[in-house]
């Protein structure tokens, strides 16, 4: 008797209910080893993880504020992906929604009455976004341009505009040198709840999550977009414009990428400074895939990745342990899941050893 | 006499389960060396899942196969080649990109270098089979007919002794498909074994030793090809009940043309165009066929028809309206609906339920808001599903999973609900049952009442059944349009697919 793996015939459109626990506990399984290894009791690692995530109402509005901007460019990859279309740029479009955003704040508030300041603000960022999007939207659907690399490498563009930005033309002349912006005033701020660092965002991201799923299942916008995700083909033949999809998808996207760059700028930083760009775009990606691409699955991931983030800063200043553990931790669930979702696909069957297994030497005729 | 030779290849009570559904169910079958076997049986009858367990793509859930007196055990489709048992697919497994010789010698694993002894085996087998190709030839440049002889050489130059063949014949001509019983006939003749699965009940007549034929997963029949009397003998027997060979096709008045295409010429890529210089006009009320060898410039041809690619030169009217070449893709949508030859690609997609395909091509018509009318849509498709008898699964359950036939069904609802001026319809019952063909047919007879209808489909038992008028391409071009009610020029349709233009 021997076991052999074997293709399940069927494949179901949905994930069997085990995938994701079974992705997850081999997260935990293997950071169990890597604590192990570091020389730290895994128990005492993880409980020091969960007390910094859920130790008081004040570490998990931490998790919260942690996942606000990971809802967002979750639901930017997920809408992208949805088409077939990989946004690996929501990095660039977050720290362009962070520019526009704290350009709005800075140089356009002073001449617009009290009430304007933060809807233009916010409408700022979603448009900065939105056109840093647009590039590899335009390039992918006129000129073909794969629009994994033409995102990527916008990135870093992006990053370089930003930098210079705070430490040349608008560095904060008051700054004492730092690089940096000024400080937004109160009216181009989004509002906080609870005391916390909680903000708009929140909300702003949770009302999103709930209108993409619903736009995408009831609407014929979203029908074409799944559509055309599914069988381009058979889109084309049905009539679809596919480049004028391509392009509104990636200035959605890129705007829900940027929204999450102005609630970072206008919510927690309230100035350009350095520590804008710290992954939350690549982060949309993993968030985005752990939730399948379903919207409202996403804020539920995101959160569980927040806890991830904070429940490893604890851990640094707690054990002294890498910073960096959290991303390792990360980067296992996610290959957790691809190796669980690969397996889901397989079965493992019995069966007899072939004792007349064919040879090499084949039966050829004389 | 043949009970004292050893069967060649022994299937003992094979049974595959897919999830809650049997494909096989204990199916046993005896074969003989040097016989050509029919495999018969409706879509769905479990044909090609038994075929795939013979060629090592699928392992039996209980069962055994004996090859030879040995029990065999197939892990791969390489194993099954190994032991002399090979598979040409309905869609060929060719890299387009490379020489003839090149297809046949790729394999999995080491390539041995000794790449003359093996031409020289090639052309050997070409010329022993009497596989007309060109060894350096490169597969892309090659017609169907042509690619299915480099599939063949490949298997025989592997020392295949047992050839299965899924539905050979559904994209060949006339000419090539007598071709091909030629060489099934060489090959009987020096012992090998041929399995092919057919739905066109005088192939069977044609070509058959014995005629296999599986009903719902079991196998319901064996006998040998000349116990069968009929064509209805075997059509029952598929079947499992009488049915209707010969259509009935009631007299239409003939209208104005809905569409006329004058001069049309598609974009030249590196070589010449598919077509040039295209003329015709489609009528209310008639079917017009456009028919020809496969690779002669339909497939292009109603493509640019359809709007999906560009055409380069002429004018269409459609309507009342006329547009040139390059406005022809920016025309309004609305007036014309088409059945792509590609079910499962093009015209619906797998994983969206019966539902979202019906409204596939008609979203406009369900919902005026941004929302889609889901209740409107489901309604439709129930009424569709009833109407057209489209069997498998609900209507929210996906499309993937009906058969070739209940699929075309309900595809065929959808773009005939969208009430079309002009109906294309194209391949409509390749690969189709007996009964779906049926369908079909009665169908696209009743859409000519209201409409025009252009059928393009290669085989000629379906033209000549159903068109009014018929246009043969040979080579890009039409050749001759003609009455499909003039018996007299069946024979000349014939020699116009091959590009004789005698009289």
């Amino acid at each position: 008797m021997g076991w052999r793996i074997e293709k399940r015939p069927a494949v179901s459109a949905r994930m069997p209910g085990w995938v994701f626990p079974a992705s997850f506990g081999f997260a935990i399984a293997v950071g169990a080893c890597i604590f192990a290894v570091l020389g730290v009791n895994p128990l005492t690692a993880y409980g020091v993880m969960l007390k910094g995530a859920f130790g008081s109402f004040f570490h998990f509005s931490e998790v919260i504020v942690r996942a606000i901007p990971l809802m967002l460019t979750g639901l930017a990859v997920a809408l992208a992906a949805t088409m077939l279309l990989w946004n690996i740029g929501c990095e660039g479009q977050l720290v362009w929604g962070g520019i526009c955003a704290a350009g709005a704040g800075l140089f356009l508030a002073p001449h617009l009455p009290p009430f304007l300041v933060l809807p233009v603000t916010i409408a700022a960022g979603a448009a900065g976004g939105a056109l840093w999007a647009l590039i590899p939207g335009v390039l992918k659907a006129f000129l073909a341009v794969n629009e994994i690399l033409s995102s990527l490498l916008l990135n870093y563009i992006a990053i370089i505009v930003m930098e210079h930005l705070y430490f040349g033309p608008w560095r904060n002349p008051e700054g004492y040198g730092f690089p940096g912006t000024a400080q937004l005033a109160e009216a181009a701020r989004i509002p906080h709840f609870f005391g916390t660092r909680i903000h708009l965002g929140l909300v702003l991201a949770l009302i999103l999550a709930v209108v993409l799923f619903a736009a995408l299942r009831y609407s014929r916008w979203g029908y074409r977009v799944r559509a055309i995700g599914l069988n381009p083909q058979a889109a084309r033949y049905a009539g679809f414009r596919i480049k004028g999809q391509i392009i509104g998808v990636m200035l959605l996207s890129g705007a829900l990428a940027g929204l999450a760059g102005m609630a970072e700028v206008s919510g927690i930083h309230f100035r350009l400074q350095q520590g804008l760009a710290v992954g939350y775009g690549y982060d949309g990606i993993i968030v985005a895939w752990l939730a399948r691409l379903n919207p409202l699955a996403v804020p539920i991931v995101a959160l569980l990745l927040g806890t991830l983030i904070v429940g490893g800063e604890q851990l640094q200043a707690v054990l002294h342990l890498p910073a960096s553990i959290s991303m390792v931790l990360e980067a296992v669930l996610l290959f957790g899941l691809l190796l669980s979702e690969a397996l889901a696909r397989y079965r493992l069957v019995r069966r007899p050893a072939a004792k007349d297994a064919p040879t090499t030497q084949g039966e050829a005729p004389s | 006499m043949t009970v004292s030779v050893p069967p060649v290849l022994t299937l003992n009570s094979l049974s595959k389960r897919f999830g809650d559904v049997y494909a096989n169910r204990a199916v046993s079958w005896t074969l003989q060396a040097g016989r050509i076997y029919a495999l018969l049986g409706e879509n769905g009858a479990g044909k090609s899942t038994l075929m795939s367990i013979l060629s090592g793509r699928y392992q039996p859930d209980s069962g055994g196969i004996q090859l030879k007196g040995r029990p065999v055990h197939f892990q791969s489709p390489a194993q099954a080649l190994e032991m002399g048992i090979g598979m040409v697919y309905q869609r060929f497994m060719l890299v387009d990109s490379l020489t003839v010789t090149e297809n046949i010698l790729l394999r999995g694993g080491p390539i041995h270098l000794r790449a003359n002894q093996d031409i020289r085996h090639i052309r050997e087998l070409a010329e022993r089979y009497g596989l007309a190709v060109k060894p350096e030839m490169t597969v892309r440049d090659l017609s169907m007919g042509e690619r299915q002889r480099v599939e063949i050489l490949k298997l025989l130059h592997r020392r295949a002794d047992i050839l299965i063949f899924d539905e050979p014949t559904a994209v060949l001509t006339h000419t090539e498909i007598e071709g091909l019983f030629a060489v099934f006939r060489r090959l009987r003749a020096e012992g090998k074994t041929i399995i092919f699965i057919t739905h066109k009940l005088e192939e069977v007549m044609a070509v058959a030793d014995d005629i296999a034929v599986m009903r719902r997963g079991r196998m319901v029949s064996q006998l040998p090809a000349d116990k069968v009397r009929s064509r209805h003998d075997l059509a029952r027997l598929m079947v499992g009940r009488e049915v209707i060979l010969n259509v009935d096709k009631p007299p239409v008045t003939v209208g104005d043309p809905v569409m006329t295409a004058s001069g049309l010429t598609g974009p030249a890529g590196t070589s010449r165009p598919a077509f040039q210089d295209i003329d015709f006009d489609v009528r209310r009320g008639e079917i017009f066929t456009i028919t020809g060898v496969a690779g002669n410039g339909q497939e292009a041809l109603v493509a640019a028809l359809a709007g999906l690619a560009p055409l380069d030169g002429g004018t269409v009217t459609f309507g009342n309206h006329t547009y040139s070449a390059a406005r022809w893709r920016q025309r309004p949508a609305s007036g014309m609906a088409y059945i792509p030859e590609d079910r499962d690609r093009t015209g619906s997609i797998g994983a969206f339920s019966l539902v979202e395909n019906y409204i596939l091509t008609q979203l406009n018509a369900f919902g005026r808001s941004f929302l889609v009318d889901r209740h409107q849509a489901e309604q439709k498709t129930a009424e569709a599903v009833a109407r057209f008898q489209i069997r498998g699964g609900g209507i929210l359950g996906p499309a993937g999973h009906l058969s070739g036939g209940n699929l075309q069904k309900l595809i065929l609802a959808r773009e005939l609900s969208r009430r079309p001026d002009l109906l294309i319809a194209e391949q409509p019952t390749q690969g189709l049952d007996v009964q779906a063909t049926e369908d079909v047919w009665q169908a696209l007879l009743r859409q000519r009442k209201t409409s025009a209808v252009l059928m393009v489909t290669g085989d000629l038992k379906e033209a000549l059944s159903l068109s009014d008028r018929i246009a043969v391409m040979f080579r890009g071009r039409i050749l001759d349009i003609v009455s499909a009610r003039d018996t007299a020029d069946i024979d000349r349709i014939k020699l116009l697919m091959a590009g004789i233009e005698a009289h």
